[in-house]
């Protein structure tokens, strides 16, 4: 066979259609693929078809067949001879394809090193369980959870992170138990410098393994990073509290407690001047240690709470009470009255019909005030009872 | 979700118009060069040559191979890009 480079264009390109190649234009860009190409085929066909390399390039040159052989549907040579090459080659693309396929299983082999990770996680777990037992002798939770077996990376490192919460969490209600781990989540959490691969490694290196890669580590500190975030958050009113006050542990109810303080100091004086023989203890008011108020101490009372609680009611009854006339005050009307209407009893009883009505008259006649009318009728009683009597 | 790149998408997602040879994909700022050097300063000059060896990606993948020094990786991705912007636009 002639050298390619040698050649025409016409005749590259009638070579190439000889071994099957459906060439485009053979121009100065395309020409030197062309040639390339040409010998490629030369040299396939003088070796036959053994090396796969060879065959690599054949495939390229069936897939090329069959897309120009499905691409064309004019076909100015349909020669017996294209046919079977063309019919072998095909099954060589479909060798070659499920080669390719194979490969790319193989590729997709690259993922179950995850599987493998993780059942070095499994021992880690399990490793795990048995110092954080020694730590935490009553902590049956604890080791429970990290007894319970991770099927994959993402358990794992929650339970880790679930276990760091309660190490915190719990380190108030032990202390005795969780001292050894606080101090360095303290240290860890109040320095600035805080990594949670430090933290991490810190608490490797508290397990007797040895074998821990960095790979592993990672793998943890991604996962459990998000839950590191999260924790953090929480230890640290935690670990406020703690340093204050070792008997509670729940942050909510320090603040609580100041406010329920600062609102009821005052009073509590009142109460104990009102009530000096009542307890604490029925406000529920304990008096523990807490933070002093700056300022307050030693200063008198400024302003002076209401002597007593005074609820609604009793406010509403005060301001009807003003609007109403005095008890005292009724009282004397109420005996005014009566005062009258038996002075009228007695004159209409002892006296006849006559003066009575005489009286009436007088009565009705109303030219005198009702006082002066009633200084009458006491004048005219008095003699008509002094008569009588 | 396809394994092609944002570049991929931006090129095949309408007409190259007169865009650069870089904003094939596959093709960075170095194969830029180089193929600018050749003459293909413009994408269409790379597609006229992905149109003359008749749309084969393989053709295709060992001229840009030689052309510009790009791997196997870089030209199979600027072939993929072609072919699909061919199937969209041509």
């Amino acid at each position: 066979m002639p050298d390619p480079s040698g050649l025409t264009d016409d005749d590259l390109k009638a070579a190439l259609l000889e071994l099957g190649v459906k060439a485009g234009p053979i121009v100065a860009s395309t020409r030197a693929l062309y040639e390339k190409k040409l010998r490629k085929l030369l040299q396939s066909n003088g070796h036959g078809c053994l090396n796969g390399v060879e065959k690599d390039e054949l495939y390229s040159d069936s897939e090329e067949e069959e897309e120009e052989n499905g691409e064309e549907e004019d076909k100015e040579l349909g020669s017996e001879g294209e046919k079977e090459e063309a019919v072998k080659q095909s099954d060589q693309a479909k060798q070659g394809s499920s080669q390719v396929e194979l490969c790319f299983q193989n590729g997709g082999f690259v993922y179950p090193q995850c599987f493998l990770l993780s059942s070095r996680l499994h021992a880690r777990a399990s490793r795990n369980s048995e110092p954080s037992s020694k730590w935490n002798s009553g902590n049956a939770i604890e080791s429970s959870e990290q007894r319970r077996p991770p099927c994959s990376q993402i358990p794992v490192g929650i339970s880790r992170a679930s276990s760091v919460d309660q190490h915190s969490g719990l380190g108030s209600g032990f202390p005795s138990g969780s001292q050894s781990v606080m101090p360095d989540g303290e240290s860890s959490i109040s320095s600035q410098a805080f990594s949670i691969t430090h933290m991490v490694e810190e608490m490797e290196s508290r397990r007797p393994l040895s074998t821990s890669s960095d790979t592993e580590r990672e793998l943890n500190v991604s996962n459990v990073q998000k839950h590191w975030s999260r924790s953090n958050r929480l230890d640290m009113p935690i670990v406020d509290t703690m340093k204050n006050q070792s008997l509670y542990y729940t942050p909510k109810a320090s603040p609580y407690k100041w406010k329920m303080k600062l609102t009821q100091e005052p009073v509590k004086d009142t109460f104990k001047d009102m009530f000096p023989n009542t307890d604490a203890t029925t406000t529920g008011i304990y008096a523990t240690r807490r933070r002093p108020i700056k300022g307050a101490a030693g200063r008198p009372v400024q302003y002076a709470y209401p002597d007593t609680p005074v609820s609604p009611t009793t406010l509403e009854k005060r301001e009807v009470e003003r609007r109403l006339v005095p008890i005292q005050i009724q009282i004397l009307v109420f005996l005014i009255v009566t005062c009258l209407l038996y002075l009228i009893y007695v004159c209409v009883e002892d006296n006849s019909f006559g003066p009575s009505f005489a009286l009436l008259d007088s009565l009705y006649q109303g030219s005198d005030s009702e006082e002066g009318l009633l200084l009458q009728a006491e004048t005219q009683d008095v003699p008509a009872l002094s008569g009588q009597e | 979700m396809s394994t092609t790149s944002q570049k991929h998408r931006d090129f095949v997602g309408e007409p190259m118009g007169d865009k650069a040879v870089t904003a094939l994909s596959g093709i960075g700022e170095i194969l830029g060069k180089k193929l600018e050097q050749q003459g293909f300063d413009k994408a269409y000059v790379v597609l006229g040559q992905f149109l003359l060896l008749k749309k084969d990606t393989e053709m295709f993948t060992d001229w840009l191979k030689d052309a510009s020094g790009a791997n196997s990786r870089q030209a199979g991705t600027c072939a993929q890009c072609l072919k699909e912007w061919c199937d969209a636009f041509l």
